[in-house]
């Protein structure tokens, strides 16, 4: 029906002459051949042979019959459409967004090429549809939510993380990047590398054995091992807030050297450096790095007194009692809220520096230390210092090597402290009265919502019971969330009301 | 939703409470205000009631659904714990895997420790023991070097040799030995990768599992949870509807009940209107037939009142003829009026220009006024200033003539006196005294004596006292001042000395110092000018206050000490200078006699008792000095402040004792004395008169001699002329001459 009105709309002017000469005969008429007139390369045939006054259709056949075959009914484009046709046509050369209205530039935006290069849309647009698309184009999977929901974020970070991925230092021009930088250094927040190439070497492959037997030689060789030195990048980018660095090489398939795997001296030194300056940084990961005590001092040591660092990741690497040494200063030196230390050599000492730090710290509520070695000297002095602090809520000490005198001193823990959460005690070796104590702390506690006893050779009694008391301690702290004020009293009150709602 | 359910919970007790309420006010009250609050009760209730009604069917609902509500309440917590469950236990199977891994991790890092460890006691075992086998065997190449003969080098050699190869083969053996762990390692290391594939495809697969079955269960219990409340929706329609539907049917009930109640009052109505109707038409009917009478009562009044309009017609045109008439004669005096207005309107020109003239030719003569009076100021300036050049001229001249008159009667009072002196003397033979009157040592015209400023009196003082110094034992102790109030100059000077030793913080520092080069006296004179222009002291009186109040702080000092006064009297008069007192009482004295008469009061002669007491400045203690001045000071304020006024009329002359002046003059001879010199006048008359009668006898008696003698000379002559002698008679024979 539409169709028909648009038509007739359109042919007005000879139209309306018909309808005044045979108003009464055309009356049915027109409604039947109504629709035909939206073909018109069809409708002269039928409308010849049905129409009964040839006078009244002779009009009608000089206004549908076209000296061009290809004439069409369908509607000119408007002028604006042409416009921003042509606007999008000629985007890269003359890149015009800002001036248009709203609703046009919608339209501009929608059918922007995604292939544009960054240097014209990096500041210029906003959408986050062209972005969205920009990125589904590049990458088949997307988490858009790792970047703070914003695609365009998204689209800079991951653009940027495969620039370093693939950086080669010394054959990779770094302009490259450098030139990327005033594109993206107000959208990218989280730098997440997972590799680091090393430079090429084609002489090294000849000796390949030599490196690997002879230290002396592989110390020789190590400046030409460095990686990208992210100094520049770090102070370029005005936002960062997230560092998630891995020196490491990915797919090297048969190529496989060890020193393919080396984080240097100058590589610390560099990226100590950086994260030193950067002062919006909050959270910093350097993780499967060989992060030994050495390297793990001197990182540590920049960024002590950091103003607004907040978690620390230096898990999987090689990190033995003095760099732990070095993180339990750096606990009373800034506002670390998490730190994980998870899978390195931390021993007893390393342990009890950490659990110094931790007696009088009010600022670190998330602990990892999985996969250390602090046996139960350490276990005991962390949970000595448990009773003093009032602010760590996760405490992971999965893997330590732990066994019952530090678990008759965590049930004294558990029944004193109110801030714990969580803590994990897998793979330990509580034995059966270690589990018993844990199981009279328990019943103590009303705050603690998760405790990992998996193989830790704990009776299978006790550790059902832990978790009986564990399922009352998270239902009881689900009431309090969903009414802080009185979550006993309301309880049948408020299903009703929700069930209504 | 909840709280209007709750609300209605309260409502029946709230009803309640409003119901007996409702009994207590009575619409039907005598009261105003309990009748206002009893309906506004009775609204809230039926408002109350109305409500009720809506909710209570709501309430009824509700509590019939709270059952199914929590039917699916529970459905929903069962869900969701199962879901709870499930997420657990899922994450525990996943992170089971984890845990497993990571005890193996441990147990092979164990193990990995203790090899190590066996390893690297063997790897140092095995150096210490090639060690020593390579030493042996060094040890042995030095010995070969002394073996001179070959088969014993050669025996050597080969057994270096062997050694060797021992040694090699140790070494060997243990590269073996590490290359074959090597290579289980290896084989270790494919297997744990196997293994680590192997349990990170289990554990994908566990995830996945996990995810499928969440996701399974989740959709389950989605589905579960949304049928509950559907079955819980379908109910609460289906009650809903019931319940719409009773409603409604209540409803169509009681609209029926209604139209019927209606119909009846509609046909009630009817009859009512129709009885209505027949009355209103007997109504109507008498009401015609009274107002058809007045309307005839109305049409007489008619009748009459057209007659009295006929007459009132007539009047009125009388009137109006009259009125016209007026009118003319209005009209002619109008025009009267008018020619007369013009006239006054001539006139008022004239006066106006006159008045014009009359302003301009008054300001003309204002002007002149100005002018005149002007000059007369200035005239009257000169007049007074010489009206002030005349009042010296006649002050001037009225001291002259005053003096030469009274220099005339003064001369004739001496005359006088000297006649009455030589009239007592001479004639009476009585002792004359000079009369003394005070208007006889007067000279000039009497004034008041300009009052002495106090500087000048201290001045006068001093320099009295330097002369009485200087002169110490010439001079008698004498007032050279009239110093009245009884109190002695030393005595004053002394007090004063006192007075300017003892304040000198009245006295500004710079007049100190430039006091210091000065003469003790003048010294003095203008320190005591300094304090007494501070403590305010202008005039003689001022001075002699201040010098009184100090003698009376004394006496009174004094007085209070009555019983030590004589020994102190002996003492002070034993200490003071005797001259001194001596001198002040002898003043004293002569000052009492003189002025003894007048002064009688009590009080005086106690002061002068007390004065008697030799007034010695040492009997004032310097202490005290400060204290008497201050309450002087306060004691002299409140006289000072009333003296402003007399000063101004100082030039004017008070003649007021003149004429009694000139009186006195005129009675200087006392009547009785004139009366003695009236009778010794005739007295002297007749005796004057005696004395003429006497001396022109005298005279006579002269002549009478003096003829005598010259007869007698005539006589003798005749008688001794020679004529005589020629006479033939002679006289002389005829005459007999008298003998003697």
């Amino acid at each position: 029906m539409q169709d028909t009105v648009t038509t007739s709309a359109l042919l007005d002017p000879s139209h309306s002459s018909v309808s005044t000469q045979d108003k009464s005969s055309t009356g049915g008429h027109t409604s039947s051949t109504g629709p035909q007139l939206s073909k018109p390369s069809i409708t002269p045939v039928p409308a010849k042979s049905r129409n009964p006054h040839p006078g009244a259709n002779f009009h009608r056949m000089r206004r549908i019959i076209a000296e061009d075959p290809e004439w069409s009914l369908a509607i000119v484009p408007l002028l604006t459409e042409l416009c921003i046709q042509h606007i999008i046509r000629n985007f890269q050369k003359n890149p015009i967004l800002k001036q248009m209205l709203p609703e046009h530039q919608q339209k501009v935006l929608n059918h922007l090429s995604p292939d544009l290069p960054l240097a014209v849309t990096a500041n210029l647009i906003d959408n986050e549809n062209y972005w969205l698309r920009c990125c589904m184009q590049r990458w088949p999977v997307c988490h858009v939510a790792h970047h703070g929901g914003s695609w365009k974020r998204m689209f800079f970070e991951r653009h940027l993380e495969n620039l370093l991925k693939h950086f080669i230092p010394g054959t990779t021009d770094p302009a490259v990047i450098l030139d990327l930088l005033p594109l993206c250094r107000n959208y990218v927040r989280r730098v997440h590398v997972d590799q680091f190439l090393p430079p090429v070497r084609l002489p090294a492959q000849l000796r390949p054995g030599d490196q690997s037997d002879s230290g002396s030689e592989g110390e020789m060789e190590e400046p030409t091992v460095d990686h990208y030195q992210l100094g520049d990048l770090v102070a370029g980018l005005s936002h960062l807030e997230e560092l998630d660095l891995v020196y490491d090489v990915k797919d090297c398939g048969m190529n496989f050297e060890w020193n393919l795997f080396l984080f240097t001296y100058r590589d610390c030194h560099s990226l100590a450096a950086a994260i030193k300056a950067c002062h919006t940084l909050k959270i910093f990961k350097l993780t499967q790095s060989k992060v030994d005590d050495d390297k793990a001092r001197i990182i540590i040591r920049s960024l002590l007194d950091h103003p607004v660092l907040e978690e620390l990741d230096l898990s999987h690497n090689l990190i033995g009692d003095r760099g732990a040494r070095g993180a339990a200063k750096l606990l009373s030196h800034s506002r670390l809220r998490v730190l994980n230390l998870a899978n390195n050599q931390v021993r007893a000492p390393g342990a009890q520096s950490l659990a110094h730090a931790l007696a009088h710290n009010t600022n670190l509520i998330s602990l990892n230390l999985r996969l250390n070695c602090i046996e139960d000297e350490g276990g005991q002095a962390l949970a000595h210092a448990l009773q003093t602090n009032k602010c760590l809520t996760t405490l992971h000490l999965g893997g330590n090597e732990l066994s019952e005198p530090t678990a008759t001193l965590l049930s004294q823990v558990l029944a004193i402290n109110t801030t714990l959460t969580s803590i994990n005690l897998s793979c330990n070796h509580i034995g059966l009265d270690g589990g018993k104590q844990l199981l009279e702390g328990m019943s103590d506690n009303k705050t603690l919502l998760e405790f990992d006893l998996r193989l830790s050779d704990v009776a299978q009694e006790s550790e059902y019971l832990i978790g009986q008391a564990l399922y009352a301690n998270r239902e009881a702290a689900r009431q309090r969330a969903l009414n802080p004020s009185h979550f006993m009293s309301t309880i049948t009150a408020n299903g009703p009301e929700n069930s209504v709602g | 939703m909840n709280p209007p359910g709750s609300l209605a919970d309260v409502d029946p007790n709230l009803d309640e409470h409003l119901s007996t309420q409702i009994l207590a006010p009575s619409v039907h009250s005598d009261n105003p205000q309990e009748r206002i609050q009893a309906r506004r009760l009775r609204i809230a209730a039926r408002l109350e009631a109305r409500r009720r009604e809506a909710l209570g069917e709501y309430l009824d609902g509700k509590k019939e659904s709270e059952e199914d509500r929590s039917k699916s309440y529970k459905q929903k917590e069962e869900s969701r714990l199962k879901l709870a469950k499930l997420l657990l236990c899922g994450t525990e199977l996943v992170t089971n895997i984890q845990v497993a891994i990571d005890t193996r991790e441990i147990h092979r890092r164990v193990e990995e420790e203790e090899i190590k460890r066996q390893r690297i006691e063997k790897l140092e075992n095995e150096v210490k023991t090639s060690q020593d086998k390579f030493d042996e065997i060094t040890s042995k190449w030095e010995e070969g070097k002394q073996k001179r003969i070959p088969q014993e080098l050669w025996e050597m050699l080969n057994t270096q040799q062997l050694h060797c190869a021992g040694l090699l083969e140790d070494k060997n053996k243990l590269i073996s030995e590490l290359q074959q762990e090597l290579k289980t390692k290896d084989d270790q290391y494919v297997k744990d990768l196997k293994k680590q594939s192997d349990d990170i495809c289990l554990l994908l697969e566990r995830m996945e599992q996990q995810v499928k079955n969440v996701m399974k269960t989740f959709r389950e219990e989605l589905y579960n949870i949304e049928k509950a409340f559907e079955v819980e929706r379908q109910e609460l329609l289906a009650s809903n509807k019931k319940k719409w539907e009773r409603a409604l049917q209540a409803h169509n009930a009681k609209e029926l009940e209604y139209l019927t109640n209606r119909m009846k009052k509609v046909e009630d109505y009817e009859k009512q209107l129709n009885r209505q109707r027949i009355r209103d038409c007997e109504e109507y009917n008498t009401i015609k037939i009274k107002l058809e009478q007045d309307v005839q009562i109305l049409e007489q009044q008619l009748q009459q009142r057209k007659a009295i309009y006929q007459l009132n017609q007539e009047k009125l045109e009388y009137n109006l003829q009259v009125l016209k008439k007026r009118d003319e004669e209005s009209t002619v005096i109008k025009s009267q009026q008018k020619r007369k207005i013009n006239r006054l309107r001539d006139t008022l020109n004239n006066l106006r220009s006159k008045y014009a003239k009359q302003i301009k030719q008054f300001q003309e003569e204002n002007q002149s006024l100005t002018l005149d009076y002007q000059s007369l100021v200035l005239q009257f300036k000169e007049l007074q200033k010489a009206m002030r050049h005349f009042a010296l001229i006649d002050d001037k001249k009225f001291r002259e003539i005053w003096l030469m008159n009274e220099e005339e009667a003064k001369d004739l009072i001496a005359r006088a006196f000297d006649v009455d002196r030589i009239i007592h003397t001479h004639h009476l033979g009585l002792p004359w005294t000079a009369p003394d009157f005070w208007f006889l040592k007067n000279v000039g015209p009497i004034s008041q004596q300009p009052q002495k400023s106090a500087t000048q009196i201290v001045e006068e003082m001093l320099m009295h006292t330097e002369e009485e110094e200087a002169e110490e034992a010439a001079s008698e102790p004498e007032s050279y001042l009239d110093l009245p109030k009884q109190i002695s100059e030393k005595t004053t000077k002394r007090i004063l000395m006192l007075l300017c030793d003892e304040s000198g913080f009245l006295v500004e520092s710079k007049l100190l110092s430039l006091l210091l080069p000065l003469e003790q006296n003048e010294c003095y004179l203008l320190r005591l000018d300094a304090i007494f222009s501070a403590l305010g002291i202008e005039s003689e009186d001022d001075l002699y206050k201040l010098v009184n109040f100090f003698l009376k702080y004394r006496a009174h000092r004094l007085s209070s000490s009555l019983q030590i006064k004589s020994c102190s009297q002996a003492s002070v008069e034993k200490a003071s200078m005797e001259e001194t007192s001596m001198g002040s009482e002898l003043e004293l004295a002569e000052q009492t006699e003189m002025e003894g008469e007048k002064e009688e009061s009590l009080v005086e002669g106690e002061k002068e008792e007390e004065e008697e007491t030799p007034p010695s400045p040492w009997v004032i203690h310097p202490n005290d000095v400060i204290k008497i001045l201050e309450a002087f000071v306060m004691g002299l304020k409140k006289p000072r402040d009333s003296r402003a006024p007399p000063r101004v009329q100082k030039n004017v002359r008070n003649n007021s004792k003149d004429s009694e002046y000139w009186q006195a003059l005129t009675t200087v001879i006392p009547s009785s004395k004139q009366n003695l010199w009236d009778a010794l006048y005739t007295a002297l008359e007749k005796y004057h008169i005696v004395l003429t009668q006497r001396a022109k006898l005298l005279q006579e008696n002269s002549s009478l001699e003096q003829q005598n003698t010259e007869l007698q000379v005539l006589l003798q002559q005749y008688l001794n002329s020679k004529i005589n002698s020629e006479l033939q008679v002679p006289p002389t024979q005829v005459l007999r001459v008298p003998k003697k």
